[in-house]
């Protein structure tokens, strides 16, 4: 017994000293984004603004031209949620025509899909933005929305989710008199919301939060995502905590208000993606 | 739209119609993949400027980068390369080892247990840029706290060996959630019983950890051990924005090198960057192939 009390003491120490690793930069952040000028000046060690004040916000936000923040994070948003949508469409109908459909060369073309993820992506780099200028989509939203949609991992799900389903659903549909295509929307793209949820989470998250493809693709201030936004604002705000740190948290904002809501969901995923329940 | 028809017509649609659900993302993956990759292939053995024809080179690319000792290229590979696998060595280990520690703490299931899931995990949803400017102020020499609390003048991101110290304990803060819930999840399916039944034995928690909990989750160590490796691999963010590279160049890794060279100020030279993310694909690659074949021997 003594033995027990012991060892949970040293893990829980050891867990509360990481814990506050974690949390005083969010902390750190978050309050010094609501100081004021003269507040980070004579006290930039204090955790607690002395006055609470939104100017950071304001100027990120709206004043500074050269770093048009608010503008950066509707074209993200934007981008973002094109992004999603159009996976969702893609992965859905790939889904079902590989786990529900018999036709010529299925398990071939799968199997090549699924090697191709073993295939390292920075070799398409150079080429991709080849194509996307010959498309004209240089500092265009398409350039952050389209070519992501071409990844196989989230099929991979998708069908793993489906074949799930019996497929006698399927075929007594089929003698009721609908077709591949009412099957498809009435009955099984409701049944798979669980795993179309996971999807869209992690692909909006991971369209929002991506980094060298957008810092490639866009050099027009005013049409950039944040991700790559954030760049330029390190650099013109290198040695302002309370703007660069206002700049970080909004980008941060998202993503974090997403996972408050929906953390079961990526917890699951997670679990299941590593063969865990498999 | 399709609509059920004769059965002539059916029989004929059943033969098409699948290609109408694969179709759309066949057709993405060959633009925007296959023909991406096998280009970036092959204009590595080109001379381009990404404006003009690639012009056939062979393998004058790859000689110039790997054997031509007096070359910026050659330079650029070898510190490029060379830093991406220190940055892989150093934080791997750390991204498994930390969750590891952290997940055989909170199995115990503790109060606030949720609480400190939600945390951990947190950052991995965070962009890299915003990260980066984060630490960067609060390792800042002048006015960072860590400095001022530590009561210390160390130039964190512009000396070593801190620079380096810094971007692991970076990556680790930024990157260790994924890896934490997977373990959480597997060390949840261990009965319990098996570690009542080894504390009656008089196993201590240090035997506990080393007898029962590792061996429990080798598969998931073996998966995020895989992928925490790809994804290091692929290192650009945290040391372009955190120490730019330096100092010395001693941190800039080779995907800073191959953007830099494409996409840089200067003319772009294509052709070398694409035969750096040929070598740096094909170093993913076998040290993924490693890995999966000497962890899986020891099944």
């Amino acid at each position: 017994m003594e033995k027990k009390t012991v060892s949970k003491f040293v893990s829980i120490i050891f867990i509360s000293i990481m814990a506050l690793i974690w949390v005083i930069p969010l902390l750190y952040t978050f309050f010094s984004s609501f100081k004021s000028e003269a507040d980070i000046q004579s006290n930039a060690f204090t955790l607690l603004p002395i006055n609470w004040v939104i100017d950071n916000y304001q100027d990120v936000l709206f004043k500074n031209t050269s770093a048009p923040v608010a503008k950066w994070f509707m074209n993200s948003l934007t981008i973002s949620v094109s992004h999603t949508v159009l996976v969702l469409v893609i992965v859905s109908l790939a889904g079902y025509g590989y786990s529900r459909m018999k036709f010529k060369g299925r398990n071939a073309i799968f199997a090549f899909l699924m090697a191709s993820m073993m295939f390292p992506a920075v070799v398409n780099l150079i080429p991709l933005y080849k194509i996307i200028d010959t498309l004209g989509w240089v500092n265009n939203f398409l350039a952050a929305i389209v070519p992501g949609s071409a990844a196989v991992f989230n099929i991979f799900l998708v069908r793993q989710f489906m074949q799930g389903i019996p497929i006698d659903f399927d075929e007594s549909a089929r003698v009721d008199g609908a077709s591949d295509f009412q099957i498809f929307t009435k009955l099984i793209l409701p049944l798979i919301k669980p795993v179309l949820t996971v999807v869209a989470l992690f692909t909006f998250t991971g369209s929002w939060n991506d980094f060298l493809w957008p810092t490639i693709a866009f050099n027009d201030i005013e049409k950039m995502p944040i991700t790559p936004g954030l760049q330029l604002l390190q650099g013109m705000y290198a040695l302002d905590i309370g703007h660069a740190l206002t700049g970080a948290l909004i980008a941060i904002l998202p993503t974090f208000i997403l996972y408050l809501f929906t953390q079961k969901y990526f917890m699951e995923s997670l679990s299941l993606s590593s063969g865990v329940k498999g | 739209m399709i609509n059920a028809g004769g059965k002539k017509y059916r029989k004929k649609r059943l033969n098409f119609s699948p290609y109408l659900y694969i179709g759309p993302h066949l057709i993405l993956f060959t633009i925007f993949f296959l023909i991406p990759t096998l280009y970036g292939i092959y204009i590595s053995f080109t001379n381009w400027d990404l404006i003009g024809n690639p012009e056939f080179v062979g393998f004058s690319n790859y000689t110039e980068i790997l054997f031509n000792k007096d070359s910026t290229f050659y330079e650029q590979l070898r510190v490029g390369l060379g830093n991406t696998f220190k940055f892989v060595l150093f934080t791997v280990p750390a991204c498994i080892i930390v969750p590891l520690l952290l997940a055989a703490g909170l199995n115990t299931k503790p109060r606030g247990f949720k609480f400190f899931q939600v945390l951990f995990y947190m950052p991995t949803l965070f962009s890299v840029s915003a990260v980066m400017i984060i630490f960067s102020m609060l390792f800042s020499v002048s006015f960072g706290p860590i400095n001022h609390y530590l009561n210390v003048e160390t130039n964190w991101l512009a000396t070593q060996p801190y620079a380096w110290i810094t971007l692991v304990v970076v990556t680790v803060w930024w990157t260790i959630g994924a890896n934490l819930i997977i373990y959480l999840a597997a060390l949840n399916g261990v009965s319990k019983d098996i570690y009542e039944a080894a504390s009656i034995d008089g196993a201590n928690s240090i035997q506990k950890f080393f007898r029962i909990t590792l061996p429990s989750i080798r598969a998931q160590i073996l998966y995020t051990l895989v992928i925490t490796t790809i994804a290091q691999f692929n290192v650009y963010g945290q040391p372009l924005m955190l120490t730019k590279g330096g100092p010395a160049s001693s941190t800039s890794v080779l995907l800073m090198y191959i953007q830099e060279n494409a996409f840089g100020s200067g003319n772009s030279i294509a052709g070398i960057g694409s035969a750096m993310a040929v070598i740096l694909g094909l170093c993913i690659m076998v040290v993924s192939a490693i890995q999966f074949i000497f962890l899986r021997q020891r099944d």
